[in-house]
């Protein structure tokens, strides 16, 4: 009894020791401690401000680029899309982008961003947004098609071919611009003459893949080897329809952009 | 007076355009041509432009991501211009700051901006401004400043030395004249003032005499050593020219004759070279396809950065953010809250110190002071975001630029071009062109065996007629591509033959022959190598354009080596011009192209690049990286800004 007693005195005893050891410790070091405190909850504040600034979009894929050559149309298609008005437009040496309400029954809205389409700045604006298109609108001017044919198949292999396009690969639409011009061809001759020209691109651009390490550009190959180029052949959804930012009744009436329309619909 | 006024976004939407009465033709295409030859390609220092008939003047107003755009005619010279550009510009953001605030592209769109009201009455009030402004009077003698000079003042002495005069002296003329006009004190006191503030200010008698005696004998002193040299160079003049005696000079004709044996292998071009065959550093079939890049050491965040699978674009703007965070920090400590615009003053030091560090990477210093100006331009007036500071919004933005000029403006696929020109039956013509001892003949060696190793027949043509062992090494290079492309892999036709008339002939007539030949024997390619020339060599450079614009190739290519400095600016400008002024056509073939050699000798001073680029605005085709067969690369543009940009 007298061991429990001394016991039991031991332990509250030691109890409170340790209670008062912790409370002169604390007083001790308050100022080591609450500093410590502080820097911990200034660098929780910091890092809530930077993913505040900086997370405003998500992660995931929800933009529309429309890329195109110099004069292809896509600002004026733009602002089709958006707003449904006429504006005159000049050389974009910036890109647009604005949120898009799709008119699909879900009423889905995503960013939609037209690129300029001069050679000196669309790889660089390309580069930023490649990894978010959920969707490429590739812009054609159809009434000068024909002699432009090696810059639009330029332009569209080295999207094509681009590492983070290929592995994601977005959605493709063709749009075939500047249909109201009498002159203008038509969808289905500009995707023939695309293929013909994307399948001598293959070749001269990635001939030997194999044998060389650390290509240039992208060391994707478009579609299957030995046989001649389709778009079918790719991983991408692609469709080509025929569109007139314009409309044929010039400013005032509306742009034929129903077939456009309804394929951003589908996205 | 003005043929057209328009406000657009840099997005190219229109939002306000004015056409000035009688003006039939629409703006768009002068003002596209100013976008793109002269914003896009970074020479936004002066901000005037001329289109034609045109004269074009613009601002950039890069907090609201605007362009103003006046036209005139050319003809006329109204001196309201630039401040009425001002005006407006000021004007238009008061009025419609709320609206353009907003954020998105929508915000052009959806808002109607009615500024014609505004417009005229600014425009009515800067032609009257202009108008106001009487011609000026002259003044009469008494008004000018001449009268109250005096006349000692105004000798100019053999010493140059005005102040020499002494104060003492000038006073007492001025008193002088003060009496003689008899109009009182008042013009004695202002003569006398003007009359000090042109002198001595104020010097006491006393100090005037001691600067003159020192002056006096520092003349003895200097004055002579100044004399003696002068006259040391003129007696050697009158001496004779001497003799120059040769080496070989005594050596009879037929100990210099090397043509022995050399007549003994032109005669079967088929020869193979046993060379060729011990070389073991060419491997064969390596260079097919495109060309690879230059291998640069990229920093490691790119690699990371493309490893990365969706989150590329996210991280990439936080690293940004937080490298620039800390030291926007320090920033917003130094009393600034919240958003910032960017002034001239405040971007100053720092463009002069990467100036600097522009011109220490060899870029040409007109060129970098001139991008330099470029970047101010286009960052004046710019909002910048909450963490970063003025210098890394500077460096960023210099970094697009640089990155945008040595974009390619337009596609450079040159096997393309080859198959197309075969599917058309006739051959695709390069011309090598460029000074002494850059490297055309090395180079066009490397360019026939990529296109060998392509798969295409290609006929060298020898027009460098000039230096000697031009010819015989040509030949060399194409029996060493001959044994390692035996013709019995080309279905039987040699892959490279040369085509050559010896020395001293013409060179235009020998290219125009060689490239007959060409169409007739159906070859792929025809490499045209010219000799060596340097720029200021009137003669020569008009042959040159002969050659050229007789022959009209397909593909003009500089050859410069990436040593140069600052003489890469002389040599393509007069290079350009003696093409343009010795075509006869309108539209004078330029230099279509450029092959920048030697890259393997520059460690990151990759300036020439940038300089070369920027002059011509033509793209940069090829890299030469060394003296074998596969040292050709072709141009990285990212590598080659982070090698500029390294510090």
């Amino acid at each position: 009894m007298e061991e429990e007693k001394i016991h039991v005195d031991v332990e509250d005893f030691s109890e409170e020791q340790f209670m008062e050891s912790f409370m002169r410790d604390i007083q001790s070091e308050e100022g080591v401690l609450i500093i410590g405190i502080l820097v911990a909850l200034a660098l929780v504040i910091l890092t809530i401000v930077f993913f505040g600034n900086f997370w405003g979009s998500s992660k995931a894929r929800n933009a529309v680029l429309l890329l195109g050559l110099c004069d292809s149309g896509k600002t004026l298609l733009f602002t089709r899309l958006l707003l449904g008005k006429f504006v005159r437009t000049q050389t974009s040496i910036t890109e647009n982008s604005s949120t898009y309400k799709s008119k699909n029954e879900r009423g889905s809205s995503w960013t939609l961003i037209d690129v300029p389409g001069h050679e000196s700045l669309r790889v660089q604006i390309v580069e930023k947004y490649k990894a978010v298109a959920q969707a490429i609108v590739f812009v054609v001017d159809s009434s000068v098609f024909q002699k432009d044919v090696r810059d639009v198949a330029e332009f569209l292999y080295s999207i094509l071919t681009d590492n983070i396009v290929a592995k994601n690969a977005p959605t493709l639409v063709v749009a075939c611009n500047k249909q109201d011009i009498s002159m203008a061809k038509s969808a289905k001759l500009i995707q023939q003459q695309l293929e013909k020209e994307l399948n001598t691109l293959r070749v001269t651009r990635s001939a030997a893949l194999s044998s060389q390490d650390g290509a240039v550009g992208g060391s994707v190959y478009l579609g299957k080897k030995g046989k001649d180029f389709e778009f079918t052949q790719l991983p991408n959804r692609v469709e080509f329809i025929e569109c007139s930012a314009l409309g044929s009744k010039g400013e005032d009436g509306d742009a034929d952009i129903h077939n456009l329309e309804n394929c951003l619909a589908k996205i | 007076m003005l043929d057209f006024f328009a406000i657009f976004s840099k997005g190219g939407i229109v939002l306000w355009c004015f056409q000035g009465a009688g003006v039939t033709e629409s703006f768009t295409g002068p003002v596209n041509a100013l976008l793109r030859s002269v914003i896009l390609q970074e020479r936004s220092g002066n901000n005037s432009f001329t289109h034609n008939s045109l004269s074009l003047k613009y601002k950039l107003d890069n907090e609201f991501e605007l362009v103003f755009v006046v036209g005139f005619q050319k003809i006329l010279t109204l001196t309201y211009v630039d401040k009425f550009i001002d005006d407006v510009q000021l004007h238009f953001r008061d009025r419609y700051k709320n609206e353009l605030e907003q954020r998105g592209a929508l915000k052009f769109l959806l808002n109607n901006f009615e500024f014609g009201d505004d417009f005229h009455t600014l425009m009515r009030e800067a032609e009257v401004s202009s108008k106001a402004k009487a011609p000026v009077s002259m003044r009469n003698f008494n008004e000018s400043e001449k009268s109250k000079k005096t006349v000692k003042s105004m000798i100019e002495t053999k010493d140059g030395d005005k102040t020499k005069e002494q104060g003492g002296k000038k006073s007492k003329n001025a008193k002088k004249e003060g009496e003689k006009s008899e109009s009182g004190g008042d013009q004695a006191k202002a003569a006398s003032k003007k009359a000090v503030e042109n002198g001595n200010e104020s010097l006491t008698q006393e100090e005037i005499i001691e600067r003159n005696r020192a002056k006096f004998i520092s003349k003895q002193l200097g004055g002579g050593k100044a004399e003696k040299p002068s006259k040391s160079p003129k007696p050697q003049k009158p001496k004779g020219k001497a003799n120059r005696v040769w080496d070989m000079g005594g050596k009879s004709i037929g100990e210099l004759d090397y043509s022995g044996t050399n007549g003994n292998n032109s005669s079967d071009a088929q020869n193979q070279d046993p060379d060729a065959t011990a070389e073991p550093l060419i491997q064969v079939d390596s260079m097919k396809g495109d060309l690879r890049g230059v291998d640069y050491e990229s920093s490691d965040d790119e690699d990371e950065v493309v490893q990365e699978e969706e989150r590329v674009v996210v991280a990439n703007t936080k690293k940004g953010a937080k490298k620039g965070g800390f030291g926007g920090m320090f920033g917003m400590l130094k009393g600034l809250v919240g958003s910032k615009n960017l002034t001239q003053e405040d971007m100053e030091p720092v463009l002069d110190k990467m100036r600097d560090h522009l011109i220490a990477k060899n870029v040409a210093a007109e060129i970098a002071s001139q991008l330099c100006v470029s970047v101010a331009k286009k960052l004046e007036g710019k909002v910048m975001g909450t963490f970063t500071t003025v210098a890394s919004t500077v460096k960023q933005a210099l970094q697009d630029s640089l990155v945008q000029i040595l974009q390619p403006k337009r596609r450079v696929d040159i096997l393309r071009d080859v198959l197309e020109a075969r599917s058309q039956r006739k051959p695709f013509v390069i011309t090598f062109c460029g000074v002494n001892g850059v490297g055309k003949s090395t180079n066009l060696a490397k360019i026939s065996y990529w296109l060998i190793e392509n798969g295409f027949t290609v006929l060298i043509a020898a027009c460098d007629t000039f230096r000697a062992g031009a010819v015989e090494q040509l030949r060399t290079h194409q029996r060493r591509l001959n044994s390692l492309h035996p013709p019995e892999k080309h279905g039987g036709q040699p892959a490279v033959q040369l085509f050559e008339k010896g020395y001293g002939k013409d060179a235009a007539g020998i290219a125009m022959e060689a490239i007959a030949f060409a169409r007739n024997q159906c070859f792929d390619v025809v490499l045209i190598d010219t000799a060596g020339r340097m720029q200021d060599n009137a003669p020569l450079m008009t042959a040159l354009a002969k050659l050229i614009a007789v022959n009209t190739p397909d593909l003009v290519l500089f050859v410069g080596e990436a040593l140069v400095g600052n003489e890469a600016v002389d040599q393509l400008v007069k290079f350009n011009q003696a093409l343009a002024d010795h075509s006869k056509t309108d539209k004078p073939r330029l230099i279509d192209g450029i092959v920048l050699t030697k890259f393997d000798t520059i460690d990151d001073k990759v300036g020439a690049a940038i300089s070369m680029t920027y002059i011509t605005g033509q793209p940069i085709v090829f890299v030469g990286t060394g003296q074998t067969y596969s040292d050709l690369r072709s141009l990285n543009a990212r590598a080659v800004v982070s090698a500029l940009m390294k510090a």
